[in-house]
């Protein structure tokens, strides 16, 4: 009697301690994706702020060192403080990606994701737009292939970028907010590339400070063949999480 | 004589309670409630005001659906009232045309009007040694030898 009832008391026990481990930890995980858009700038084409008619074939630009974070207190891009959270989930490969692959009406391209990341809501993000060291954009981190055309004027166009440029970027801001991740569940985010605020917009007034800060494409159109153009890829602040901000650094 | 004191000091104090006192009529009340408003003003980086500008009002226990909506005035300034029953960080987008822009507003624990639930991990160690103990003293219980 005496050996059954303890034999159930440490039967009890082992029941209890299984339970509050069960619920003490939680493991949530689920799978991060992370998305570069170049938007219908780059899917549709777009007349420059100069009147240049703009469509591309391909725009290859190389991304390293990507990483998501779930930061508290939300990172202020506008602050330009380090970029430091309390989880982080990286992709440790360098990707070339074809913003323009897929036509129209393409999806944002998915350029990797993360199994097993930790649950929870990611807020800020980090790249790194480096050189390619192969491929189409061997070289350059940032590739423009298409044509332009103007009064009848039509022009090829290949404009390579060698300038390497870090983002760290807060919360993206769109039609829903990104990077909820819930156990076992799916989240995203997205690196958005304005490419407007390379060579302007004709949609958008001439004196709204995108169109004073862009160049616009007539300079790219007079140059000679193997000519260079200098872009300040730091002024022209290409990457943007949706609508929201970056902080970006170039060299 | 000590019984009749006894029955009568106990009479006296009910019948002071009894005596008539001064009445008080059309008297006053004040009930408040404290709010925290919150109040934005949206600019472009010119500085030009964020007029008609779309507003979206994420609160901290909610972070995928929107708990307000509204519109900028013609100033760029939206205001709103947060539910402080609900501390940590609301989040304020604003949109127009292409631009965007999104901040994020801590309310503390100190400011909600109710507290939350759960137990810290302590207080689950502490409880968990407390069931464990209970366990192994029945058993050691029903284990004794008898004398």
């Amino acid at each position: 009697m005496k050996k059954q009832i303890s034999i159930l008391a440490v039967s009890v026990l082992s029941l209890f301690i299984i339970a509050l481990i069960g619920c003490a930890g939680d493991g949530a995980v689920g799978t991060l994706q992370f998305h570069a858009n170049g938007e219908d700038f780059v899917r549709e084409g777009f007349v420059s702020k100069d009147g240049w008619s703009i469509n591309f074939d391909h725009v290859y630009i190389t991304l390293a060192d990507i990483t998501a974070y779930q930061t508290d207190p939300p990172y202020d891009p506008h602050v330009r403080g380090e970029l430091e959270g309390e989880v982080e989930v990286n992709l440790d490969k360098v990707y070339t990606v074809d913003l323009a692959e897929g036509g129209t009406d393409a999806p944002p391209i998915r350029v990797g994701e993360v199994q097993n990341a930790p649950a929870g809501h990611y807020n800020a993000i980090f790249w790194r737009m480096a050189k390619a060291s192969s491929g189409p954009a061997s070289g350059y981190s940032l590739v423009m292939v298409g044509t332009a055309e103007k009064d009848g004027r039509s022009v090829e166009f290949t404009i390579n970028v060698d300038e390497e440029c870090s983002y760290s970027c807060g919360e993206y801001v769109g039609d829903e907010r990104k990077g909820i991740l819930e156990k076992g569940g799916t989240a995203d985010l997205e690196m958005t590339f304005h490419f407007d605020h390379i060579f302007g917009d004709a949609e958008t007034p001439l004196d709204d400070e995108l169109n004073r800060a862009a160049l616009g494409f007539e300079t790219f159109a007079d140059t000679a063949e193997g000519g260079r153009v200098d872009l300040n890829m730091g002024e022209l602040h290409l990457g943007h999480v949706g609508e929201g901000h970056c902080y970006c650094e170039c060299h | 004589m000590d019984m009749k004191w006894k029955l009568t000091i106990p009479f006296l104090l009910l019948l002071l309670l009894c005596l008539p006192a001064t009445a008080y009529a059309h008297g006053a009340k004040i009930d408040y409630t404290v709010n925290m408003t919150i109040d934005i003003v949206a600019k472009y980086d010119t500085g030009e005001p964020m007029g008609g500008a779309q507003v979206v009002v994420y609160a901290p226990d909610d972070p995928s659906n929107p708990w307000l909506t509204g519109v900028c005035d013609d100033e760029g300034r939206y205001s709103f009232t947060p539910d402080t029953s609900k501390p940590g960080n609301w989040s304020i987008q604003v949109r127009q045309s292409g631009h965007g822009d999104i901040v994020h507003i801590h309310i503390g624990e100190d400011t909600a009007v109710t507290g939350g639930g759960g137990y810290s991990v302590l207080q689950i160690v502490v409880m968990a040694v407390c069931g464990i103990w209970g366990f192994i003293g029945t058993a050691l219980y029903f284990s004794r030898r008898r004398a």
